[in-house]
């Protein structure tokens, strides 16, 4: 109902005079709102716009116009798009679909498959997309029915994120597929991400087409990648494609490629049916919609299907394929790559990497892929301390879209009743945040990402800590031996910089475990790192000491004993429990010194002196004051006009409203926000 | 425009939009914030307010020699060729609509109390001819009636009015001059836009003096741009050299859209720092009330006998006639402000002459507007707020959760707690919250920082 006010007080400050004056214009508000057509329209519009991405299917005339039958596994292709970060999977992507007619060219916008906000706004693939094509190629690989008949061949495309923190996107992509286009920047040659999606390819037993992109670029050199191709991956030059997504040079190859060289599906068709759950969200209107891949057997529309993992079973309502856009087709046959709407109530029903059969039917259930891991947890609180339910309702629906994040509730003195959620990586929990905000209109504190140790007592019991809050360590139960999450970090970049990269990595304390050379200006390097130390920004700093030339990817490795200890912030000689931390010892006064003056730029002067503390135990290891403020008093009120004071103490107390309050100091929400950007 | 206004509201609904209701013509609805239908006052529980006719009136004149450079009142800058102001159209036509105002005035009452204060402010009120002030004092008079030992107060700034003119406006009832001297170094006074010298500051003061006005107060303004501590001192002591039996200090306001919103910058040079400014209001406490007077609100300081009986009318939160240009009035528990426009406040004054003003009702004042308004003002005095009354009012669970709230602040010496008897106590007391009967702000600490400590008290009232 505010805003109700606040519209109405806008119309209506102007026409003041008029209201006095005039009897007929007395209403301005209610003429507007009795005008139902204009409202109920709007109304409808906005709910319209509101809907995801993951919208209509196509009941037209497609669903008889597609005859899936005519599409025996020799004549199905599946294959992921895959890359290094930026280097133009998305756009090729565009171009595939382009090429094959599925989106008509020029319309749409460029990257017609990052569709999320967030992927638009950041120009990122934040979540691999399935695309069925149509694609008519002379092979005699296959067999051809008429003499001069083109055959036609369903291809499935599934553009993959670039990211390190969505690599489980593509390990996932990948064991729907059969073959990989490896992309790979003409001028920026093979980096961190291609060398870790390259391996994730090649321990699938995809066939992998390395494709030269941008060969448009001034300074592209596609020889040198090519020979880097062959030097790191073993991969032929002659296999290279060289490709511009942009210009479309050379694009025409890259079909008759993938045709030519990814084997078919190996799927049985005369198998009963079995299919691998790949990825489920949300949609507004139909319910559950999974993304599957039959292995074997058949799928029709009407179809009993369960379970293996829950035993539930479910009816198939509707079946189709991505057209890009949901089509029925009600069919879907061995090897091919759709959706199903079987009338799951919640994603938590649908299990990524389960297997699902017909419930008439016993089967063996596909290997599936191994649990995505969580290698950071942040606490999250609505920043309105009243909104607990609100957020609580936008977590629930945003993780029916993105399964990877574990969700668990906590409570903290200083932020209240909130959420411990565990994410893929710092990129993930941002896009994870900015999702909840875009999507879900869901305001969140976030609270110091951490990475999860292990702690030893010395009654010998062990816990996993998630939220250095909750680590205890007093006479009774005190830490005894702490292990610390590593990682093992691939480190790409130009020669040069090899200096400076060694020192940043050792500073991090970091263990080389190889050092080569990739061509005789790049460098390829291997680590072991301590997961904490790279997760907020190691990565910023790579970047920044290499002119932006290094690339970086990581997987995530064993624990190992570490120093780590718990370094607490007091304000006025309080903990504040959502600003605990976990730190290397030898770090930890840097750290603390680095925090505290952080708070001391946010936390604005209260009618208090406020002294800022770290403390480790109970030395204090940084400390600042913040001094009291001295005046803040509008001294006139006049002619007994009280509306312009009374304002402003309004907005006073509407920005203290916004503020978490411990104790009695009032802490603003970007204080809690630049506190994740330390390490 | 519609479609972006309305947004916000739309997608706050779960579902079917309900139609607001049609704003019914009130005036209390055309001029507050929102309309009371979708304010919630459920929390609040209090008795149908009785608002007692006001006894009081706020008469604006807006006009000015020229606009000072901190100034942004509504006024109207006749320019100093206006030599003549006995017969400038501007003011005489003013005057008329003013007077036309005051009688278009219904009170909701049939019998109107006598008037207790009347307070001429501005702009520079002594501009006005005594003629034009004699009309506007014979109005009041008629419409409402005069006590005959009204306070009759005129703001008035040296160099518009002479032994003649002070006499005449004493002739017609004023009783009270507030002086605009605002400092006492020449280079400040030129440098803040004034109108006037520091020649004309002791002349005026001289006059007063000699006119024999009794009841009256020295205007300062501190902060300014370039104004030292020593300087300040300086005001402070010929100040109380000049004996006035009242001070107000007001502290300097950067507005937007002045000339000094445009120069200057709160806190940064020319104007003092925080640390300095707070050094300044400490100074005018201290060195005032060693001198005699009573700091008994914020920006007041009076000797006994002198506190502004029309300027405590705010404070507590009785209701007071407001009349002419932008003027601010608060009647049967509605507070609204007049247009600030001349063709405006024209079109108003028509208005209510044709009978097409309602005053709205009283069932429509919203309690935690009041609420807030009575901690609001009664915090800004000595006195403080009486829990008593505000108790009996809003609820004693109010009260209760207001002592939790200034607890700490009583403990660190912003706020004090006193009993019936006025006297200090301690917030461990035992039950304090029996005996506790007024909550104050400190001076100088509390008053230095009474917009932290009343929106405190906002949180609370409502939240
Ligand atoms: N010059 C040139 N630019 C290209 C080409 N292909 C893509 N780009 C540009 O490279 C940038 C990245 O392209 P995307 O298609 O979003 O890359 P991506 O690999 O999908 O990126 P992620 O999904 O974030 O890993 C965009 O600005 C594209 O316009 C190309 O062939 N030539
Ligand atoms: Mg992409």
């Amino acid at each position: 109902m505010v805003f109700l006010s606040r519209a109405s007080k806008t119309l209506k400050s102007p026409k003041k005079l008029s209201l006095l004056q005039n009897h007929s214009t007395l209403n301005p508000l209610s003429s507007i709102f009795r005008r139902n057509p204009f409202f109920n329209k709007f109304n409808y519009d906005h709910f319209g716009l509101s809907q995801s991405f993951c919208s209509h299917s196509r009941q037209n005339s497609k669903e008889n116009a597609i005859d899936l039958s005519q599409f025996p596994t020799e004549r199905i292709r599946n294959f992921s798009i895959i890359a290094h970060v930026d280097h133009g999977k998305s756009t090729l992507a565009d171009r595939l679909l382009e090429l094959t007619g599925t989106i008509k060219r020029g319309h749409g916008q460029p990257q017609y498959l990052d569709k999320l906000q967030v992927e638009r706004e950041r120009g990122i693939t934040v979540k691999a997309q399935t695309a069925t094509m149509f694609h008519k190629h002379h092979f005699h690989g296959a067999d051809n029915n008429g003499a001069n008949e083109e055959p036609s061949f369903l291809l499935n495309l599934i553009d993959t994120p670039g990211h390190v923190d969505f690599s489980y996107e593509v390990s996932r992509s990948l064991a729907a597929c059969q073959g990989a286009l490896l992309v790979v920047d003409a001028a920026q040659g093979v980096q961190a991400q291609t060398v870790a999606n390259f391996y994730l390819a090649f321990e699938s037993n995809l066939a992998i087409i390395p494709v030269i992109n941008k060969i448009d670029q001034p300074t592209a050199d596609p020889d040198r990648v090519k020979a880097q191709l062959k030097s790191m991956f073993d991969l032929d030059a002659s296999d290279a494609l060289l490709t511009s997504a942009k210009t479309g040079q050379g694009l025409e190859h890259v079909l008759p490629a993938v045709i030519e060289r990814i084997p078919p599906p190996p799927g049985n068709s005369d198998s009963p049916l079995r299919m691998l759950l790949l990825d489920s969200y949300y949609d507004e209107y139909k319910g559950v919609i999974c993304h599957v891949a039959v292995v074997d057997g058949k799928l029709r529309k009407g179809d009993k299907i369960s379970s293996a993992a829950t035993g539930q079973a479910y009816d198939i309502l509707d079946v189709g394929i991505m057209h890009p856009e949901l089509t029925s087709t009600g069919v879907l046959h061995t090897g091919q790559v759709g959706y199903v709407v079987s009338g799951m109530r919640s994603t938590k029903e649908a299990r990524i990497g389960d297997t699902l059969h017909h419930s008439k039917s016993i089967v063996l259930p596909l290997s599936g892929f191994k649990p995505a891991k969580h290698m950071v947890f942040s606490g999250l609180y609505p920043a309105d301390g009243s909104d607990f339910e609100a957020l609580n309702h936008a977590i629930e629906r945003l993780t029916c879209n993105d399964a990877s994040v574990s969700v668990a509730r906590e409570s903290s003195t200083a932020l209240g009743l909130g959420f411990r959620c565990g994410f893929l990586g710092l990129l993930h929990m941002d896009v994870f945040h900015q999702r909840l905000e875009q999507e879900h209109g869901a305001h969140v504190i976030s609270t110091i990402p951490t990475v999860p140790y292990i702690y030893e007592y010395s009654d010998g019991s062990k816990v996993e800590v998630q939220n250095p809050a909750t680590l205890v360590s007093n006479s009774k139960k005190q830490v005894t031996a702490c292990w610390e999450p590593t990682v093992l970090a691939t480190i790409i970049i130009p020669s040069e910089y090899v200096g400076a990269v060694i020192t940043l990595c050792s500073e991090r304390r970091g263990q080389q475990l190889e050092y080569s050379f990739m061509d005789s200006q790049r460098a390829f390097m291997k680590y072991r790192l301590p997961l904490r130390e790279i997760v907020v920004d190691f990565y910023n700093e790579l970047k920044s000491i290499t002119s932006g030339y290094a690339t970086f990817d990581y997987e995530d490795s064993e624990y190992q004993q570490s120093d780590m200890v718990k370094l607490d912030i007091l304000l006025n000689g309080q903990p504040v429990d959502a600003m605990a931390t976990i730190v290397h010892n030898l770090k930890a006064q840097r750290i603390g010194r680095e925090l505290v003056e952080k708070l001391k730029k946010y936390i604005d002067r209260q009618m208090f002196e406020i002294t800022i503390q770290a403390v480790i135990g109970t030395k204090v290891v940084a400390r600042e004051t913040i001094s009291a403020m001295r005046k803040n008093v509008l001294a006139k009120c006049y002619g007994g006009d009280v509306s312009r004071k009374k304002k402003l103490l309004e907005k006073q107390k509407e920005g203290k409203k916004r503020m978490k309050r411990v104790g009695s100091i009032d802490i603003p929400q970007e204080a809690f926000h630049e506190l994740l950007k330390s390490s | 425009m519609l479609r972006s206004t309305f947004t916000p509201f739309f997608s706050t609904l779960p579902a079917k939009p309900r139609l607001p209701k049609p704003l019914p013509r009130t005036i209390f609805r055309a001029s507050t914030q929102c309309p009371p239908s979708v304010r919630q006052n459920a929390s609040l529980s209090m008795p149908a307010p009785i608002f007692p006719p006001p006894t009081s009136a706020y008469v604006h004149l807006p006009f000015c020699r020229k606009r000072c450079h901190y100034c942004d009142f509504t006024i109207i800058a006749l320019g100093s060729a206006s030599n003549q102001p006995e017969d400038d159209p501007r003011m005489v036509n003013y005057v008329q609509l003013l007077c036309r105002e005051i009688n278009a005035t219904k009170a909701g009452e049939k019998t109107y109390p006598p008037l207790e204060t009347v307070f001429f402010g501005g702009g520079t009120p002594s501009l006005v001819p005594p003629k034009l002030v004699s009309s506007i004092l014979d109005t009041l008079r008629l419409k409402f009636g005069m006590s005959s030992d009204a306070e009759i107060s005129m703001e008035m700034d040296p160099g518009t009015f002479d032994a003649k003119k002070m006499k005449e406006m004493m002739e017609l009832g004023v009783n009270r001059v507030s002086l605009g001297v605002q400092a006492f170094q020449e280079e400040l006074l030129k440098s803040c836009g004034r109108a006037h010298g520091l020649k004309e500051v002791y002349e005026a003061i001289e006059i007063v003096g000699s006119c024999g006005v009794e009841n009256w107060s020295m205007d300062l303004i501190s902060s300014l741009p370039h104004q030292s501590p020593e300087m300040w001192e300086e005001t402070l002591r010929l100040t109380v050299e000049a004996r006035p039996p009242h001070v107000s200090v007001y502290d300097l306001q950067v507005e937007q859209g002045t000339k000094f919103g445009t120069l200057y910058t709160p806190g940064e040079f020319p104007l003092p720092s925080e640390t300095r400014a707070a050094e300044f209001y400490r100074m005018a406490s201290r060195m005032l009330s060693d001198a005699g007077y009573e700091h008994y609100e914020i920006s007041s300081y009076g000797k006994s006998g002198y506190h502004c009986k029309h300027n405590l009318t705010y404070w507590k939160n009785k209701p007071f006639y407001g009349f002419g240009l932008g003027s601010a009035s608060h009647v049967g528990g509605v507070r609204f402000s007049r247009p600030k426009k001349m063709k405006e406040y024209n079109g108003y004054v028509e208005n209510l002459e044709n009978g097409l003003v309602d005053w709205g009702e009283s069932n429509h004042i919203d309690a935690k507007d009041m609420a807030t308004d009575v901690v609001m003002l009664s915090l800004r005095t000595s006195r403080g707020l009486d829990l008593k009354s505000f108790g009996a009012t809003y609820g004693s669970s109010l009260v209760l959760s207001l002592c939790e709230v200034y607890k700490p602040y009583v403990e660190s010496g912003h706020v004090v707690f006193l009993d019936e008897q006025r006297r200090a106590m301690a917030v461990n007391e035992e039950d304090i919250e029996k005996s506790l009967a007024y909550i104050r702000l400190s001076d100088p600490d509390g008053f230095l920082l009474s917009n932290d400590l009343i929106s405190l008290a906002f949180a609370v009232v409502a939240p």
